[in-house]
């Protein structure tokens, strides 16, 4: 009995000194012990509750706080303190988080605000655990949640929303992977064939050089002799290093196109093949895919094809070539590629694919094939090496891509090509910073979806016109030369641009607008004018367009001349018939004096009818061909003007705008 | 239990009493129910519970926020935590977007008594209102002269079908469903009216507490209040001692007298209705009547007329199921119960709290063990009725209680306040109970370090 008390004695002590401190958390020790001797029985769980519900009446923040530390400690554990504690959940409440108008929280504040704090974290949380089996719980968390409007924590909706992103965010990874593991598996092939090609090639090279060197002196059985000579090792080492040193082969003028074939192969095979080698095994042992055989095979067949790499490395390091510093160059870069490449996924690693065979064909069809092959048949006649298969691809390819090329559009260059034709989203969210946002919470995950991205990548073209030769006018100029503004279509100084030659002449026939001009213009000779296109018609046997319409224009111009002749001729006789008849009809008048009024009258009235006859026999000769003629050349003149009718519409536009 | 269960076996104890002593202990170990909530639709504190009396089944709920609604008290709408906690939430709500709902708070909320087709409530907007509970419309609605403080039906009314309004105005309304208007009014408090309750036997009886501390009898089918209570005139022990009867009608001879007159009326009216079934002239009736209720009427004795039963406003009445008592609750935070019989305060200390005064409480009873459960600001407090004593303090709301409400069907206690819950307190320990704590493991002593 004694001894109980004794141990009730020490829980109490135990938890007074433990709330003494001015510290912000319990001493683990001291709350190590309290939990241990709480344990040891019922009583002493009913104490401390007791003792520690004392303590939370305390009018002080700091020993509510750690009182409520211990509280939650024993509360998490111990189901009887749970049954005493929630009795007077109430009190317990309003004494830690201070609800109570009546009961403000005491006196430190900057402890009471932690201390509140704290409460409503513990009472999430213990509502989260035992809410079920403790209405009290239940009852109190909601009313200080919806009734007094506390903020609390939200752990649980917290913790689901975090594994809720976890998880997405490894579905996408391991989505990401598969798509990857699919885009493998298509380019497996071409990727191994590649690499055994530039394998092949390597090998072959080196074959020649080492062949080269080979030729001058037969080391192999020198050797052989200076070994007996030479017994210390340290001389014996020298002679090695410098044999093996003779070994490596200089590079020269005749040889230094294989050397650089070899270079550029070696460089390609360690920056590039190993490196998706590598990547491909990566990918291979992280992707989680249903035909488990197929993945195991292409393994293997990875790490072979990387072996293999290795060796032909290793034997070109051999045989004497440093790559070292292209090495660290192309691998620092490659680190960074690796790096964009694993940190966007798809969209990095798409273009890879689509440019891969470009880079290919162009390497093949440029520098290192075509002096490969040139190289070899110049530096060694008797190995005819040609790789036919990489041959029949390239210009099979070649001319792929020259179709290809022909029909692609011609795009600027910009960042939107490096993710041409991809399909995958992208995140909005993941710019590589790892920076606050301000704005409040960020969506990590928010992807734009590939559609969306497509419309957003969408290059607007601007329609450019064709700038094409506008021909000068080429009319010949007064002071000579031949003028030389360039119009679409009429010259305002010359008219209608037609082609002319050297001396400015047109070549052409006159435009529609010159015939119907002419047509008008030389209505009194219509006689002769009619026969003109009947000439025409009939003289237009001639192939030859231009010799046609220069002898055309000859033929006008004469007619034209004959035309002016046959004119004043006709008016000059005219002229002196009209004379004579006047004379005449005078003397007869002047004779005969009754009749002579009548008769002159007549006379005039006659004559007149006849000039009227004329008059309108020369009118009429305009024919329905004219007024087709007339009518199309009038609608060509409005044609021609647009600019003033433009103007018209826009008056007219203008006055109906005013009579509004 | 077993033992009970073994000597009805045996036939050593009837099946009444075996039932009675198995609700006895259900009903002494009320607990808050930890399988069983209401979802409230309440935004507002809470003013009235009331289970239907038919079924025991249906909890109509009003709140402050003028809506009501009805849950089912023994079918869950769904279940939480794998089927450990029973959600109810309510399966019939009117509110203000109604549109015939009521503008302002619903003090009180009451069942048609003879079924669960029709309900009333009684609003701060003047309105009382009387609901179909199928459609929930409006079937009828009478207009009061000011704010209802609380409605009640009588439960044993056979002729009636009479509404009891209490408002802040001094006249006590009685409105006909039957006839969609008010028939009586009862006039005689001198202060508002805050709780009314019908006797619980006779359908004619209408006990109503006023703000002017007044309790006031009436009979219906007369004018006047035909007895107004005193706190100062006691009765020392629950019943009026038989043999000093003379005595003590002698000495409290105006209560005393109008007792008399009552037994003497109750004589007279089966004499009356026992010889003359033939004539059966109402008329004559009524003149017997008039003539005793002239001589009687308290009103005349004015001395009487201003007694009061508590210093302060009557905020709750609640009649005991046998008829014989009466409880009232004051904003003196004092329960007193009253001998209706003779009309006597008897006396009894009852151990409350801090009561709420400017509200209407509602109080509850149970028969056997014979509690009330009496609001005491933030807990209701469960006290002997004939011993005072507190047995049980039930503790869960954090605002104070308005309304007790008991389930005698199920034996839960449902309560309700200005916190907006409805708690269920249910009988714990029991072998369900139990079992329900054998299957959650979770709950257990956890000292992994």
């Amino acid at each position: 009995m004694a001894e109980r008390d004794d141990i009730g004695g020490k829980v109490m002590a135990l938890i007074e000194k433990a709330t003494k401190s001015t510290a912000q958390e319990v001493d683990p020790r001291l709350l190590k012990a309290i939990k241990s001797t709480v344990r040891y029985s019922d009583s002493e769980v009913r104490l401390g509750a007791q003792t520690l519900m004392e303590l939370m009446k305390t009018h002080d923040s700091q020993v509510r706080y750690l009182t409520l530390l211990i509280i939650d400690e024993i509360f998490m554990r111990s189901k009887l303190f749970r049954n005493l504690i929630i009795e007077n959940i109430d009190q317990l409440l309003s004494l830690s988080v201070g609800f109570r108008n009546n009961m403000p929280l005491p006196a430190p504040p900057a402890t009471a605000i932690i201390l509140r704090t704290k409460a409503i974290e513990f009472l999430e949380k213990w509502n989260l655990s035992f809410g079920v089996h403790y209405k009290e719980l239940r009852l109190a968390f909601d009313y200080l949640k919806n009734t007094l409007k506390f903020k609390f924590p939200d752990l649980q909706a917290n913790a689901a929303r975090i594994q809720r992103e976890r998880e997405e965010r490894e579905m996408r990874t391991k989505e990401i992977l598969l798509k990857k593991f699919d885009s493998l598996r298509k380019r497996f092939g071409m990727l191994k064939v590649e690499i055994d090609d530039t394998v092949k090639e390597i090998e072959e090279c080196l074959e020649i050089v080492q062949w080269r060197g080979d030729d001058g002196i037969p080391l192999a059985i020198l050797d052989e002799e200076d070994y007996e000579e030479i017994r210390c090792s340290y001389l014996r080492q020298i002679r090695l290093d410098s044999l093996k040193q003779s070994d490596k082969v200089e590079e020269t003028s005749e040889n230094r196109v294989v050397f650089d074939v070899l270079r550029e192969k070696c460089k390609l095979l360690v920056t590039k093949h190993l490196i998706s080698v590598q990547e491909g095994m990566s990918l291979l042992t992280r992707v989680e895919v249903s035909d488990n055989r197929m993945r195991d095979s292409m393994l293997k067949e990875f790490i072979d094809i990387r072996n293999n790499i290795l060796a032909t490395k290793k034997k070109y390091e051999d045989a004497g070539f440093t790559f070292l510093k292209i090495r660290e160059n192309e691998e620092t870069h490659e680190e960074e590629e690796d790096f964009w490449e694993e940190d966007d996924g798809k969209v990095g690693n798409d273009p890879v694919k689509i440019m891969a065979p470009v880079m290919r064909s162009q390497h093949g069809e440029g520098s290192s094939l075509a002096s490969l092959s040139e190289a070899i048949k110049s530096t060694t006649e008797t190995r005819s090496y040609k790789p036919p298969s990489k041959r029949k691809a390239v210009s099979s390819g070649n001319s792929v891509r020259d179709k290809l090329i022909s029909e692609a559009p011609v795009m600027n260059w910009g960042s939107q090509l490096s993710n041409w034709d991809s399909t995958t989203e992208v995140r909005a969210n993941h710019r590589g910073l790892e920076v606050e946002s301000h704005w409040g919470r960020v969506d990590q995950d928010a992807v734009i979806p590939a559609d969306k991205i497509a419309e957003l990548n969408l290059q607007a073209s601007v329609y450019r016109e064709e700038r094409t030769e506008t021909p000068p006018c080429r009319a010949p100029l007064k002071k000579g030369g031949l003028c030389q503004r360039r119009d679409l279509r009429l010259c305002p100084f010359h008219g209608v641009i037609v082609p002319r030659d050297e001396l400015g002449n047109p070549l052409v026939q006159e435009s529609p607008l010159n015939e119907s001009e002419n047509q008008t213009s030389s209505s009194p000779a219509t006689e002769i004018d009619q026969d003109v296109p009947m000439d025409e018609t009939t003289s237009d046997s001639d192939p030859s367009q231009l010799a046609r319409q220069i002898a055309k224009q000859a033929l006008k111009n004469i007619r034209e001349k004959d035309k002016e002749v046959v004119k004043k001729r006709a008016k000059l006789v005219k002229l002196k018939v009209k004379e004579h008849n006047f004379e005449v009809l005078r003397e007869a008048a002047m004779a005969s004096t009754s009749r002579s009024a009548v008769v002159d009258e007549e006379f005039d009235r006659v004559f007149a009818s006849k000039q009227n006859k004329k008059s309108s026999m020369r009118r009429k000769k305009t024919t329905a061909k004219d007024r087709i003629s007339e009518r199309l050349f009038s609608n060509r003149s409005k044609a021609t003007k647009p600019k003033p009718l433009a103007g018209d519409d826009e008056k007219c536009r203008d006055t109906a705008a005013n009579q509004w | 239990m077993w033992k009970d269960i073994q000597s009805r076996e045996t036939g050593r104890i009837r099946s009444n009493t075996f039932a009675n002593r198995f609700k006895s202990r259900r009903i002494s170990s009320l607990q808050l129910s930890n399988r069983k909530d209401f979802v409230s639709p309440h935004r507002g504190s809470i003013n009235s519970l009331q289970v239907d009396l038919t079924e025991g089944r249906y909890l109509l709920s009003g709140a402050s926020d003028a809506s009501a609604a009805v849950f089912d008290v023994q079918q869950a709408t769904d279940y939480e935590a794998s089927g450990v906690i029973a959600k109810h939430k309510c399966i019939l709500s009117v509110d203000k977007q109604h549109e015939n709902g009521h503008k302002f708070a619903i003090s009180s909320a009451i069942w048609y008594p003879i079924d669960t087709g029709m309900f009333i409530t009684g609003s701060y907007d003047h309105y009382i209102k009387v609901w179909d509970t199928n459609t929930a419309q409006v079937v009828r609605d009478f207009k009061m002269p000011g704010k209802v403080y609380r409605t009640a039906m009588s439960s044993l009314a056979t002729s009636h079908t009479l509404i009891a309004a209490v408002t802040e105005d001094v006249q006590v309304r009685l409105c006909d469903i039957v006839s969609g208007a008010a028939a009586h009014t009862l006039s005689g408090h001198r202060d508002g009216v805050m709780s009314v309750e019908w006797s619980t036997s006779s359908e004619w009886v209408l006990y109503t507490g006023g703000c002017d501390g007044a309790i006031r009898f009436w009979d219906i089918r007369q004018a006047g209040c035909f007895r107004v209570l005193d706190q100062s005139v006691t009765q020392l022990g629950i019943r009026p001692p038989i043999l000093k009867h003379t005595v003590v009608s002698k000495k409290v001879s105006a209560a005393k007298s109008s007792l008399g007159g009552q037994n003497r009326l109750k004589t007279l009216q089966s004499r009356h209705t026992g010889s003359q079934i033939i004539k059966g002239s109402s008329s004559a009736k009524s003149s017997v009547e008039k003539s005793r209720q002239k001589r009687l009427h308290p009103g005349m004795l004015s001395t009487l007329d201003r007694a009061t039963a508590h210093y302060g406003v009557v905020t709750g009445l609640k009649a005991t199921n046998d008829g014989m008592y009466l409880l009232s609750a004051g904003s003196d935070s004092r329960i007193r119960l009253w001998d209706i019989e003779s009309g006597c305060n008897t006396l009894l200390n009852f151990e409350t709290g801090r009561m709420q005064t400017n509200k209407a409480i509602q109080l509850a009873t149970s028969d056997d063990p014979a509690l009330v459960f009496v609001p005491c600001m933030k807990t209701v407090k469960a006290l002997g009725m004939w011993s005072g004593r507190t047995t049980r303090m039930l503790r869960g709301h954090y605002e104070s209680v308005n309304t007790c409400c008991f389930n005698s069907t199920d034996q839960e206690l449902y309560t309700s306040g200005a916190d907006r819950q409805i708690l269920v307190w249910s009988p714990g320990g029991t072998v369900e109970g139990e079992m329900v704590q054998d299957e959650v493991a979770e709950d257990e002593d956890n000292w992994s370090d």
